[in-house]
C-alpha cells in the first residue's frame, strides 16, 4: 500500500478524533450556559464509555487470565489428560472462583445469604490487612513524626514549627472529645482546635480551587493548540 | 437598582466567561511567571537524582482520564528525569483508565530517550483490589502479574528477571487522582519499607502532608504546580509551566470575585 496514503489516513484519523473530542468539550461546557439534551448525551456518552472501558480491561487482566484460564488449564489437565497428581492445583484455582460466584448468590430470592459467606471471608480480609497497616501509618508513625523533632531539635524554626504541630495534633484531638463540656481551658484549647481545623479546610479549598482550573487549563490547552492551532 | 445590586446579582455566566478569558489569554500570550520550587518537590527531586544507572522506579497509574491534564504533566516530566539517568521504570496501574495512559505515556516518553521495552522498561498493566494488589508486589510481582499487557511471560523479559519485589526497587510513585497512594503507604512502606512518592492532584495534596512531616514518604508532586516545578527543575519547558501562568491570573480573578462580591454585600448590607 502507498505510504503516502497510509500516512494521510493517519492524519485524518487524528484530525477526527481531535474534532470528536473538542466537540465533546464544547458539549459539555454548554451546560454553563444551561441544561441541554447535548450535554446530557456528552454526559451519558462518557459513562456509559467509562464503564464499558473498565468491564472490558476487568475481563482482559484479571477474569480472564486470572479465573478462567488457570480453571480450564487445570480441568483439562485433570480430566482430559487424566493427571490426577494436579487435582490439588485445581482446587487451589477454583476455591476462589467458586467464592467470588457466590457473591451473585443476592440475586437469587432465597439464596442471598450464602453471598455472606464470600463477604465474610472478604471482610475478614480487609480488616486482618488495614487495621495494623492503619495502626502503623495513621497513629505510630504520625506519633513518632510529632514527637522526634523534639529529640532532635538543631535550629529555632525546627522547633518553632515542631511546638505548632504539636499544638495542633492537641488542640484538635480536645476539639474531637464531647465527654466534656467544652469550657474553660478545655474549651480555649478545643477552640485553637478550631482555628487549626479552619486552617485546613482553607488550605483544602484553596487547593482544590486550583486543581479545578488546571482542568479548564487543560481542556483550554486543547482546543487552542490540538484543535485551532493558536498557540504551538 | 444601583451598581452593587447589579454586582450581587451578576449573572455566573458572566463570571464563566471572565474565567474562561483568564485561563485564556495567559494561555495564548505567554506570560512567564517565575516559579518557586518547593522542598516536597525538591525533595522527591533530589532523591531520583541520587540514584545509579540502572536502578528501578516503579510508576503505578492510579487515576482515570478526567484528571489528566494534572497527572500527565507530572509524569512525563518524573519519566524524562528517569530516563535521562538511565533508571528503568516498571508502570503499571490499579484504575482501569490508568492502564491505557499509563501504557501510552510510558512509551512515549521512552521512544524520546530510544528505550525499548523489556530491557528499560515494562508496563504490566492492570489490576483491580489494592490491598491485594499491593500486599501481592510484596511477596512476588510475578504472581501478581504473570504477563506485561503485551501479553508477554514476564520472567522471559530481561528487565524483570532482575525485580522479584520491593526489595529490588528504589522507588515507587503512585500517580493518583484520590487516596491511593495511602494504600501502597499501608501496605507497601509499613509492611515492606517501600519508599513511596505520591504524585497527586492538587486537591488531594493536604492528605499527605502528615505523611511528609512522618517521613513515610520521600516527598510529593502536587498539581499542576508540583508539575511546573519539576519541569523547571529538570530544565524543560513544558506544559505544565505554560499552564502555570493561566493559573496565576485564574487566581488573581477568584480573589477579585471574592473581594468585589464581599464588598458588594456589606455595602448592600449596611443600606
Amino acid at each position: 500500500m502507498d505510504i503516502g496514503f497510509i500516512y494521510n489516513y493517519l492524519i485524518a484519523s487524528e484530525r477526527l478524533g481531535i474534532w470528536i473530542a473538542a466537540v465533546l468539550t464544547l458539549a459539555i461546557y454548554s451546560f454553563l450556559y444551561k441544561d441541554n439534551p447535548i450535554y446530557r448525551f456528552a454526559e451519558s456518552l462518557l459513562v456509559g464509555l467509562s464503564v464499558g472501558f473498565l468491564l472490558v480491561v476487568t475481563f482482559e487482566t484479571t477474569i480472564l487470565p486470572k479465573a478462567l484460564e488457570p480453571v480450564a488449564a487445570d480441568f483439562g489437565r485433570v480430566f482430559v489428560k487424566g493427571q490426577f497428581g494436579m487435582i490439588g492445583s485445581f482446587i487451589w484455582v477454583l476455591v476462589p472462583l467458586v467464592l467470588g460466584l457466590l457473591m451473585f448468590a443476592r440475586f437469587l430470592p432465597g439464596a442471598g445469604w450464602i453471598s455472606r459467606i464470600s463477604l465474610a471471608l472478604y471482610i475478614g480480609f480487609g480488616a486482618g490487612a488495614s487495621i495494623p497497616a492503619n495502626m502503623q501509618s495513621y497513629i505510630l508513625s504520625q506519633i513518632d513524626g510529632t514527637v522526634r523533632p523534639f529529640l532532635t531539635i538543631n535550629n529555632l524554626l525546627a522547633t518553632v514549627n515542631a511546638i505548632i504541630i504539636l499544638a495542633g495534633l492537641i488542640s484538635t484531638l480536645f476539639y474531637f472529645y464531647f465527654s466534656k463540656a467544652h469550657t474553660g481551658a478545655f474549651g480555649m484549647a478545643a477552640r485553637l482546635g478550631t482555628f487549626y481545623l479552619m486552617i485546613f479546610f482553607g488550605a483544602t479549598f484553596g487547593y482544590t480551587v486550583m486543581a479545578r482550573i488546571s482542568l479548564l487549563i487543560g481542556r483550554l490547552t486543547f482546543l487552542l493548540r490540538d484543535w485551532l492551532g493558536v498557540i504551538s | 437598582m444601583d451598581f452593587w445590586d447589579k454586582i450581587r446579582h451578576l449573572d455566573r455566566r458572566v463570571i464563566f466567561i471572565l474565567m474562561v478569558l483568564g485561563v485564556g489569554i495567559p494561555l495564548v500570550t505567554r506570560i512567564g511567571l517565575p516559579i518557586r520550587i518547593t522542598p516536597d518537590v525538591r525533595r522527591v527531586y533530589d532523591f531520583i537524582e541520587g540514584l545509579n544507572p540502572g536502578e528501578i522506579i516503579l510508576v503505578s497509574y492510579d487515576h482515570d482520564t478526567g484528571t489528566l491534564p494534572e497527572m500527565i504533566p507530572m509524569s512525563d516530566a518524573i519519566l524524562r528525569h528517569a530516563f535521562s539517568k538511565d533508571l528503568k521504570i516498571v508502570g503499571m496501574a490499579l484504575r482501569a483508565e490508568g492502564s491505557g495512559i499509563g501504557r501510552q505515556n510510558i512509551r512515549r516518553i521512552a521512544g524520546e530517550f530510544g528505550k525499548e521495552e523489556g530491557i528499560d522498561f515494562v508496563f504490566l498493566g492492570y489490576r483491580p483490589e489494592l490491598t491485594a494488589t499491593i500486599l501481592g508486589l510484596g511477596s512476588s510481582i510475578g504472581r501478581v502479574f504473570p504477563k506485561d499487557d503485551r501479553g508477554f511471560l514476564i520472567e522471559k523479559l530481561p528487565l524483570m528477571q532482575k525485580v522479584l519485589n520491593y526489595g529490588d526497587i528504589d522507588l515507587v510513585i503512585s500517580i493518583s487522582d484520590d487516596d491511593t497512594p495511602v494504600y501502597w503507604i499501608n501496605y507497601a512502606n509499613a509492611r515492606f519499607q517501600a519508599k513511596i512518592v505520591p504524585a497527586v492532584t492538587a486537591v488531594m495534596a493536604t492528605t499527605f502532608f502528615p505523611f511528609l512531616n512522618s517521613h513515610q514518604a520521600i516527598g510529593m508532586v502536587a498539581g499542576l504546580k508540583g508539575a511546573a516545578e519539576y519541569e523547571k527543575l529538570i530544565g524543560i519547558s513544558g506544559s505544565a509551566g505554560r499552564g502555570m501562568d493561566a493559573q496565576s491570573i485564574a487566581h488573581l480573578v477568584v480573589i477579585g470575585f471574592i473581594a468585589v462580591g464581599n464588598l458588594a454585600y456589606f455595602l448592600g448590607r449596611k443600606k
